[in-house]
């Protein structure tokens, strides 16, 4: 094998850049078409449109990073949209915004630690456990409802949400932040080596004295936490709380996260990754009306979102099953190495 | 001790499934237990049991309907009524909740299908179980159903919709892009209507661009509307033929500081496009009279059940309504109600 194709594959092996490669592409067809599509007001209403997934990716991602999976977030976006606005509308409690969103806050990261309770003490496989609260959660929130919309959310965080500070909404300064916060736990603490050994191989971590379930809690208390963040600076942007917000927001998240190249296996991926496939899967419904393929194109948006998935996971099999190197492969479940080699991401 | 360490786990997991599955059901079927078909509650003589399923539980428009559902259960007495859908308008759920009733043997089972096909067998089912089943605010498939309670014909709500932006805009010689901004690519409603807007818009000066279909979600439809207005530039109006829609480019149109240039217009209940008909963003709100609607399904149910409806009837008692006509198998609520700034104050639901 030449070494140029080594060089190529190598290069392909790196999730990111396939991203990035496959990002600039479609940007560049569709801005042909229409250069519309590269107009400021368009980029940033799909930065803004981002946002919310890339905050509530950021906790998946760990969550997939130790083994689990989390497919309950837009269930739980949902409640807890239902609960800010019972606290804070002006139709409702009219409580202050200094106590209703901490409330908030706290309530996503109780539901966060109580999934990763079931999952951890109650041995629970995870996807059976969220996909329970996918529905039970999205049947308190009609409850909570009562039947009704919420509006009347404070003026104040309603513009914060809508135009924001130095031109951006509240949304993008919070994801910027979630991300350099996260980025600096993945890459920077123990915690974040830890919650990669731990995916890596179990066995190994425990032999290492690791606790499985404070790692596992963390993160699904972290992904609760995140979903609330995601809530409270997103929602207000919206016309009105119904209990149909969050519809289909588990399957988004859990996508980017796939398709970003961390494994579903646990133990490898990198943020970068995830937020190219964010930026990526976010494009997909403007670029469809960008290139004008009229109503039977709208159509195609679940199948393409659908294509990535496969896309991501075949490239996943192909690349690995190369015999370069030994970045990709399925990690062997021996109680040996990989406790450093296998974890930290750039 | 492994064997132990074993069964123990064994059974601590067996605890936790079937707490977390209790839990689930309890939350998730929210309603279906609190009213079994069989509690008759304390009268000796038999109650109907009649079940009103919607497309999706928990939004405003449905809820509308439930309450006149339940005006007329409590007008007539000798009605059970359990009102209960998917919070998600998964149709897969709506099937689910007909099987169920089905072996619960309820008398009526009164559905609004959100994808006809998907729910079609459960309904045939039904029906061979001896129970009655109609159709309400969306037709279902063929042979599923023996009438349909039709809110407004598919004719009069299009053609509504159509005139109302035409009158809004400034009159029949009007000229610009329009677009339609629907539910699912699969709602039956949505797409009768739009078969109807289609050729009516031919005959207006005005071009129909594209169709979204943005589904039940509300970031997805504002984000929908937002791009149109980016992509055409000579756009004057958007249909938000949805509940979800509607407000979500009335929305987009707001926040993008467009009010007054491009009229939205569409389908909703009142109170949800108040704020948006009073600073202008919407001139007029079509609808049919919700409450009206789950009024008069209950009265049909209750009409059917006990024989004083059957297949050839041209007209119905329909209470406080009156007499209601019966196109074929459709009974026909009526014409449709354009809200405007003049008179959208005199409703609340």
């Amino acid at each position: 094998m030449s070494s140029l194709t080594d060089i190529a594959i190598r290069v392909l092996r790196q999730r990111e850049v396939g991203l990035l490669l496959l990002i600039i592409v479609v940007t560049a067809i569709v801005s042909t078409v229409d250069p519309g599509f590269l107009a400021v007001g368009n980029l940033k209403d799909i930065l803004v449109r981002s946002a919310p997934t890339a905050i509530v990716a950021c906790g998946v991602m760990l969550v997939v990073v130790t083994g689990e999976i989390d497919i309950s977030v837009g269930s739980l976006m949902a409640l807890l949209a239902a609960l800010m606005g019972l606290l804070i509308s002006r139709h409702e409690w009219q409580l202050s915004m200094w106590v209703g969103i901490p409330a908030v806050l706290l309530c996503g990261t109780l539901i966060g630690l109580l999934t990763g309770t079931l999952v951890t003490l109650g041995k629970v496989p995870s996807i059976i456990v969220t996909l329970g609260l996918l529905t039970a959660l999205r049947g308190a929130t009609t409850l909570l409802m009562r039947g009704e919309n919420i509006d009347g959310l404070p003026e104040g965080l309603q513009s914060l949400a809508k135009s924001g500070i130095g031109g951006l909404p509240l949304s993008v300064w919070t994801a910027m932040g979630v991300l350099m916060f996260t980025g600096v736990i993945i890459t920077h603490t123990a915690l974040g080596r830890r919650l990669f050994a731990l995916g890596s191989s179990a066995y190994a971590a425990k032999m290492t004295g690791l606790s499985e379930t404070r790692l596992k809690l963390f993160a699904f208390a972290y992904t609760g936490f995140l979903t609330a963040l995601a809530t409270v600076v997103d929602v207000p942007r919206l016309p009105k709380i119904e209990s149909g917000i969050g519809n289909g927001f588990e399957l988004l998240v859990v996508t980017c996260v796939v398709v970003g190249g961390v494994a579903i296996s646990g133990g490898r991926g990198r943020l970068v990754g995830v937020m190219l496939a964010v930026v990526l899967l976010t494009m997909v419904r403007p670029v469809l009306t960008f290139l004008d393929v009229g109503e039977a194109g709208e159509k195609w948006t679940k199948a393409i979102q659908g294509l990535f998935i496969l896309l991501a996971v075949i490239t996943d099999t192909v690349v690995s099953r190369r015999p370069t190197g030994s970045a990709r492969g399925p990690v062997p479940v021996k109680p040996s190495s990989h406790l450093e080699s296998e974890g930290a991401p750039a | 001790m492994s064997i132990m360490e074993q069964y123990g786990m064994r059974s601590n997991r067996g605890w936790s499934l079937t707490c977390l599955l209790a839990f689930s059901c309890l939350w998730g079927c929210s309603g279906g237990t609190e009213s079994g078909p069989s509690t008759t509650s304390g009268g000796t003589e038999e109650k109907l049991t009649i079940c009103l399923l919607p497309k999706i539980k928990g939004i405003a428009y449905f809820s509308s309907c439930a309450e006149g559902a339940r005006e007329a259960a409590d007008e007539l007495g000798n009605v059970e009524l359990i009102y209960d859908g998917p919070t998600d308008g998964d149709p897969k759920k709506q099937a689910e909740m007909i099987e169920q009733w089905t072996v619960e043997g309820v008398d009526v089972i009164c559905v609004a299908p959100n994808a006809p096909d998907v729910v079609a067998g459960a309904m045939r089912d039904a029906q061979d179980a001896g129970i009655k089943v109609l159709t309400w605010d969306a037709e279902g498939v063929e042979g599923t159903r023996s009438f349909f309670v039709n809110q407004a014909t598919s004719q009069a709500i299009g053609e509504g919709m159509v005139q109302a932006m035409v009158k809004d805009l400034g009159g029949p010689d009007v000229e610009g892009d329009v677009v339609i901004i629907s539910s699912d690519a699969t709602s039956a409603n949505q797409n009768a209507w739009i078969d109807v807007m289609k050729p009516a818009l031919e005959k207006t000066k005005l071009n129909l661009v594209t169709i979204k279909y943005p589904g039940e979600n509300a970031s997805n439809a504002l984000a929908d509307a937002q791009d149109v207005i980016k992509k055409y530039p000579n756009l004057k109006g958007i249909f938000g033929i949805s509940s979800v829609s509607f407000p979500g480019a009335a929305e987009a149109v707001e926040q993008m500081g467009k009010s007054g240039e491009i009229l939205v217009t569409g389908l909703s209940t009142p109170n949800e496009m108040k704020r948006f008909v009073r600073n202008g963003t919407v001139k007029s709100v079509v609808l049919w009279n919700t409450i009206d609607l789950g009024y008069l399904t209950v009265l049909a149910a209750e009409s059917l059940a006990q024989g004083k409806l059957k297949p050839g009837d041209t007209a119905i008692q329909a209470g406080r309504l009156g007499e209601k006509p019966i196109a074929g198998d459709n009974i026909l609520l009526g014409d449709i109600l354009v809200f405007t700034a003049d008179n959208i104050d005199q409703y609340d639901f």
